[in-house]
């Protein structure tokens, strides 16, 4: 009887999750301030909240080295009457606090690393699975929820390092059937979000300018699951697959496969990092005796 | 359930049903303009949004590139909704000296959605200080109180014969609630219909739209403007559930209806020293929830045994005249109504216009949780003899019908047996005796058959 349809409400209630990117390294660089940015995409939860009475936003900071929940729209129920009358969206108050107490810690942590002079990258994977924890439990409790999804507004450039952990989250996202949404609005492109949105079924897009933020959200990522059915959406052009090396973090496109369990090197080695399978060694042999090509590399497989 | 949602539109087909003027003094209203919103069609939702910051008429042609060829007729379906909502004015504008339909967001509504989305939700009005309020009943309070109320309004609903007064509705009020779910039989007093026993089976939040919608559509025997009404109501779902609210900012229009509102439940009416207050319980503010979905599916608390005997875990008293209608009360217990169904109590259900499968239905929404999980929920052998026993009154069927005898010849008898045969008006020959019943439509043709050929 208790199908997973006969949980969800029937039509276009939603639950979007937020990941808003608040690295200072990359707002440092970009001609459109924080502040501006923010205010397109408060209109923008205000938007989806105002569609439905039963939608629910979930707004996760993702820093430079942490990650928090700043706003849940079902906790909020009842307005602070404190931050009305100030000018301030009255249901935005505790999110603008709760983000400039995030911003201040994750400076703080921030402070202990040594960075160098390129932008570092934010922590999506942190962000990413805080995101699908919250979902779970979304699942697990009540036996009414609204239709999640997630959408990653992310700006800094990819973390190779991350690669595991974000991977390991888009599957599982996959696997929740959970459409992970990206809106990337840095200069470079983002091959993470690229293959999020394309594993899960979401959507990506790389708007040109961010003057009319409002409108890219509202037109693309306001539309709620059910309405996708129907209406056109941006689709993939092309879908960055290169992967991160596990032995240097690097981004590659041909590298060495591990046969056994698929982990993916940037040079050769005699044995598996991960899984410790002992690798053939005659042709290769052969191939070094004969000659210097020992930077010799085999396509990575796509996806 | 899909009952929600048709009396839901229903609701809205009336907002439409005012005339433009009407609609856009109530667009001066941002709630309004944000209920609105929330209940159109997710599509139509999609086109406001688009259109929010657009001053430029944008050409219906451009709008239905958006949708993809299995959306087309969603497409209409939102476009239509939207214009008659008056939210789209159609314009035709040439360009290249080609007449093109172009559509642009009514002024008003555009303006008031861009402020409430710029500055978030602000509340229709502020609660009074915490402080000086005497004492707030807590939000389990609050709706147990509104159940309850809601319950007894229900329970005279269908019992208004027994001349119970419990709530404070006038009579004439009750009469035109009652419209369409009692017919009034000046023998037996009131019955419940067929589509009084479906209201039954609907959950709290359809049948407080279906009060509410026969409440408006008699306000103007009341000399009450509908348009009023409406902005009030949805005005007050936009309050927060468990506030208490100062009557001083209500107009005498709204006082009234408060009053009202009151009785079903909807609010809770609080006097202090100087002033008094309202209190908005979950069913107003549920109200423009409702008017998309059904959010509130109740626990079930029926068992329903294979011996035909049924356990109704519950205290209402209204759930025990729902369950009358159909069963027979055995005992009562504090928490416990024990009943059986008899062919008895089940031959008077139908009796009053009851189907079989409404009954099931009625069964297995409400059976008990530790009963919902089993497949069935209700015992195949119960589910069964009632239909059998619905089936057993319909044993005989009556038609008009005529009786021949005495036929001159056995070819006379086949040939007018034939002839009422193609014509499908045969119902019942005996070939020996040379007897034969027609139905009665086909009278004429076989007395005039009977004419030509007994010559």
């Amino acid at each position: 009887m208790a199908s997973v349809a006969s949980k969800l409400y029937s039509d276009d209630v939603s639950l979007l999750v937020l990941l808003l990117d608040t690295n200072p390294f990359f707002w440092d660089t970009t001609s459109t301030t924080f502040s501006q940015f923010l205010s397109h995409v408060l209109a923008f939860l205000n938007a989806v909240l105002g569609l439905n009475q039963l939608n629910q936003v979930v707004v996760i900071a993702t820093g430079y080295s942490s990650c928090d929940y700043i706003y849940d729209s079902s906790l909020t129920s009842n307005v602070g009457s404190e931050s009305r009358g100030s000018g301030m969206p009255a249901l935005f108050g505790s999110l603008l606090e709760k983000l400039e107490d995030f911003i201040g810690r994750d400076e703080e942590l921030a402070k202990e690393d040594e960075h160098v002079d390129k932008i570092a990258p934010s922590l999506l994977s942190g962000s990413l699975s805080m995101a699908l924890c919250y979902i779970q439990r979304v699942f697990r409790s009540g036996h009414l929820h609204p239709q999640p999804r997630i959408l990653c507004l992310q700006g800094s450039p990819d973390g190779p390092e991350q690669y595991v952990a974000v991977m390991n989250s888009i599957f599982s996202a996959q696997r929740l059937m959970v459409p992970i949404d990206s809106c990337y609005i840095g200069t470079q492109n983002s091959a993470f979000l690229q293959q999020a949105s394309y594993i899960t079924g979401g959507v990506h897009h790389a708007p040109k300018q961010l003057d009319g933020l409002f409108q890219f959200l509202t037109t693309i990522f306001a539309t709620d699951l059910h309405t996708r059915r129907f209406v056109q959406l941006p689709k993939p052009v092309g879908v960055d697959f290169r992967a991160s090396c596990f032995c240097h973090k690097k981004t590659i496109d041909m590298g060495y496969v591990c046969s056994v369990c698929l982990s993916i090197f940037c040079e050769h080695h005699k044995k598996c990092s991960t899984c410790g399978s002992v690798f053939g060694q005659s042709k290769l042999d052969g191939a070094n005796a004969s000659s210097s090509v020992n930077d010799r590399k085999r396509k990575a497989p796509d996806s | 359930m899909p009952q929600v949602k048709i009396i839901a539109k229903n609701f809205m087909d009336m907002v439409a049903s005012l005339t433009a003027i009407k609609l856009d003094k109530l667009y001066n209203n941002v709630f309004i303009c944000e209920a609105i919103l929330r209940s159109l069609p997710p599509l139509a939702k999609k086109y406001v949004l688009q259109f929010l910051f657009t001053d430029e008429p944008v050409p219906a042609k451009d709008i239905k590139e958006w949708v993809l060829a299995d959306g087309v007729s969603k497409h209409g379906v939102a476009i239509d909704r939207l214009i008659q909502l008056r939210i789209f004015t159609e314009t035709v504008v040439t360009v290249d000296r080609k007449k093109e339909t172009c559509y642009s967001l009514n002024p008003t509504f555009q303006k008031n959605l861009q402020k409430h989305i710029i500055s978030g939700g602000v509340l229709p009005r502020e609660p009074m200080n915490s402080n000086n309020a005497i004492k707030l009943p807590s939000l389990q309070e609050l709706e147990t109180y509104a159940l309850q109320q809601w319950e007894c309004f229900l329970l005279q609903l269908i019992n208004s014969g027994q001349g119970e007064k419990l709530t404070g509705i006038s009579s004439s009020m009750m009469k035109v609630f009652q419209r369409g779910l009692l017919s009034q039989r000046d023998r037996d007093g009131p019955r419940l219909t067929e589509s009084g026993f479906q209201f039954l089976l609907m959950d709290t939040n359809a049948q407080l739209w279906y009060i509410i919608r026969e409440y408006i559509s008699n306000a103007e025997e009341r000399d009450v403007d509908p348009a009023d009404l409406i902005s009030f109501l949805l005005e007050l779902s936009f309050h927060v559930t468990g506030e208490a609210y100062n009557l001083n900012t209500l107009t005498d229009v709204q006082r009234t209806t408060l009053k009202d509102l009151a009785d079903l439940g909807l609010v809770k009416l609080q006097q202090g020293r100087k002033d008094s207050w309202f209190i908005p319980t979950k069913l107003a503010t549920n109200l423009s929830v409702s008017l998309a979905d059904s959010s509130v599916r109740k626990e079930g608390y029926v068992m329903m045994e294979t011996n035909f005997r049924m356990y109704a875990y519950s205290t209402s008293k209204l759930q025990c005249e729902i369950l009358r209608l159909f069963a027979r009360i055995e005992y009562q217990l504090p928490n416990l109504i024990a009943c059986a169904i008899t062919k008895e109590s089940l031959y008077n259900a139908f009796d009053n216009g009851i189907t079989s499968e409404q009954i099931i239905t009625f069964l297995q929404q409400n059976s008990h949780p530790r009963c919902a999980d089993r497949v069935p929920s209700i015992p195949e052998n119960v589910t069964d003899q009632i239909r059998l026993w619905e089936s057993d009154l319909k044993r005989i069927e009556m038609t008009q019908a005529h009786f021949y005898d005495e036929f001159p010849s056995k070819d006379v008898f086949d040939g007018a047996c034939n002839f009422t045969r193609q014509l499908g008006g045969l119902l019942w020959e005996d070939s020996k005796r040379m007897r034969l019943v027609v139905k009665s439509e086909v009278h004429n043709q076989m007395r005039e058959y009977l004419h030509t050929h007994s010559k």
